[in-house]
């Protein structure tokens, strides 16, 4: 497979995202810009400017109508996905770290750091009608969550609660109306890089600096799988449809990457088998640690961001639709 | 042949259009090339409706227009912003080799090594010159040199019967050796041992054996010293306890840059 190099940040990525049909791909880095592409061509659309910081996190809702972005200039932007425009912009105390869109639509979650005093907060936002540029300027609640700082969080299914991974390594079910910490399980060595939720929500997968990624059931977070690997994970994706596979993505820290070569910095996507838990393939390009994995929703392609500034997004060849494990 | 434009319009060959019964449409027109000459040319379309099912909202949005810093580009892919990169493998394999592919590539190069004779251009020793351990304190020996202490290797052998040079009464073919030595001196000289010349003055005999220990077991070092300012006169004696190390250490050390000097390496005389 010939993969389609997009250029459109000048810093390192810091999260890429597909929308429901997977014709487009978003991109933020920390170039202060969030791009929007083809993903069948690697054309871009457009860009949506007006952050002052670096973008941590962004998110589309279902109809790809609305996006939204999370920055370190301690705003949330919210904007039409189709013309580029601001249609909201919350202000916090500190970054935004992680943004995403509630099942329904109908919400925000947003994660704020702790920083300068502040505590860490879990924000959700009511977007609704979020079109019309009717949208609430206060949150429909906000968490102040007990315990390390959290990383990353998604909305579990149906809204019932919400999943957090800490710095620490564990993850916790949170109550989104009441705030309350429903159940906690420590799975990990070292904070948790990434988080994504499976098709249905049911299970999700973590990434961590230990060196491992995880598949976590998402009712009582027991483990279900684990993918050990010799380098730190900034993400890990699973593949919704044709294989049963996830992809797990990192590298050596951007800070020590210089001191050795690209081949022992080990900056390769890495297929895993799902349930037999080997791994079955890599793709390497990046000359940085990967920082963010997307698969495209049909299973067709997959995309990676990383440190080096670029997203390279991958049309499987045909061998890989026709591949079967021999145990 | 007129190019009047007129002519050409007028001309009795117009051209003709048809459709046979596969759907292929032949077209055939007649031109003047800039020859002068008439051509025919003759195409063949066939066209052929695909159809492909899209989703409504994909299909809608590829008609978005562009806007941000994309505003006004032209539909298609930016080459400034969008590259196809290199042909990449995604190898999918049910053993869990994944993890030595890295090493299977040192692994195979091994292997196409293995017959070929690695050999250290610095120290004579089975790897390659850049992985030579002394690299530094040797550095790199270019191919002349080494040819040029090969060759220098092979003279002595031809000489004694050359007779173009003096040779002592005691060392000529013939004279006896043996007679003359004392038991010491005997002993002493049946070790290999290799005569360095052109020392330079600040050498040790530390620098000596460290020089010359990597080449196999040294039993004595002798390092001629001024009897009054203990530097060294430029020459030194290093006894090993076997033939081949020695042997190996004359070839690689002989015609060597040492201290800004050239080094001369070769067996060392027994002393009468």
């Amino acid at each position: 497979m010939r993969p389609i190099l997009l250029q459109g940040h000048e810093r390192s990525l810091t999260q890429i995202k597909y929308n429901r049909e997977g014709d487009l791909l978003f991109s933020v880095s920390k170039d202060h810009v969030v791009n929007a592409w083809f993903s069948h061509n690697g054309e871009r659309l457009g860009t949506y400017e007006g952050h002052i910081g670096a973008v941590w996190t962004v998110d589309v809702n279902s109809t790809t109508t609305l996006l939204v972005s999370g920055s370190a200039d301690n705003t949330a932007k919210l904007w039409d996905v189709s013309n580029g425009k601001c249609l909201k912009s919350w202000e916090f105390n500190t970054a935004v770290r992680r943004v995403q869109f509630s099942e329904d639509d109908k919400m925000i979650l947003l994660v704020t750091e702790p920083r300068m005093g502040f505590p860490a907060t879990l924000q959700i936002f009511n977007v609704e009608n979020g079109a019309t540029e009717t949208v609430s300027s206060e949150p429909l609640t906000v968490i102040h969550p007990e315990g390390p700082k959290i990383t990353v969080a998604a909305w579990g299914a149906l809204n019932k609660y919400i999943v957090a991974g800490r710095e620490n390594g564990s993850v916790a079910l949170i109550d989104p109306k009441t705030g309350d910490c429903i159940s906690t399980n420590k799975v990990h060595e070292a904070t948790i890089t990434d988080l994504q939720m499976s098709a249905d929500r049911t299970y999700f997968i973590t990434s961590s600096k230990d060196k491992s990624a995880k598949i976590i059931e998402s009712e009582f977070l027991e483990v279900l799988k684990t993918y050990t690997t010799d380098t730190p994970l900034n993400s890990a994706a699973i593949m919704p449809k044709v294989q049963e596979f996830v992809v797990v993505g990192g590298g050596q820290e951007a800070m020590d990457v210089t001191r050795t070569s690209s081949r022992q910095g080990k900056f390769e996507c890495r297929f895993w088998h799902k349930i037999l838990e080997e791994e079955v393939g890599r793709v390497r390009g990046h000359f940085g640690p990967i920082n963010t994995i997307a698969i495209h929703p049909d299973g067709r392609s997959f995309a990676s961001g990383g440190e080096d500034g670029y997203v390279r997004v991958h049309h499987f060849d045909d061998d890989f639709f026709s591949f079967k494990f021999q145990i | 042949m007129s190019s009047n434009w007129a002519d050409e319009v007028d001309g009795d060959e117009l051209p003709q259009t048809f459709t046979d019964a596969n759907g292929i449409t032949t077209h055939i027109e007649f031109r003047i090339n800039e020859d002068g000459k008439k051509v025919k040319i003759t195409r063949r379309t066939q066209k052929k409706l695909i159809h492909d099912v899209v989703n409504k909202a994909v299909a809608a949005r590829k008609k978005w227009p562009k806007f941000g810093k994309e505003r006004g580009k032209p539909p298609g892919p930016d080459p400034a912003t969008t590259n196809v990169g290199d042909n990449i493998k995604l190898k999918l394999s049910s053993t869990g080799q994944i993890v030595q592919e890295v090493d299977d590539k040192h692994e195979s190069m091994k292997q196409q090594l293995q017959n070929k004779k690695i050999l250290c251009r610095i120290c004579k020793g089975d790897h390659f010159t850049t992985k030579c351990p002394y690299k530094d304190s040797l550095g790199v020996e270019d191919a002349a040199a080494s040819s040029a202490a090969a060759a220098e290797e092979a003279a002595p052998e031809a000489e004694p019967s050359s007779g173009s040079k003096y040779i002592a009464p005691h060392m000529r073919a013939g004279a006896s050796k043996v007679g003359d030595r004392d038991s010491m001196r005997e002993k002493r000289d049946e070790q290999p041992t290799l005569r360095v010349t052109n020392l330079s003055e600040d050498v040790t005999e530390g620098d000596v054996s460290e020089l010359f220990n990597r080449f196999g077991h040294i039993s004595r070092v002798f390092l001629a010293r001024d009897r009054e300012t203990n530097a060294c006169k430029g020459f030194a004696f290093v006894s090993f306890t076997m033939r081949e190390d020695a042997q190996r250490a004359l070839e690689a050390i002989d015609g060597r840059g040492y201290d800004n000097l050239i080094l001369r390496v070769e067996w060392a005389k027994s002393s009468a």
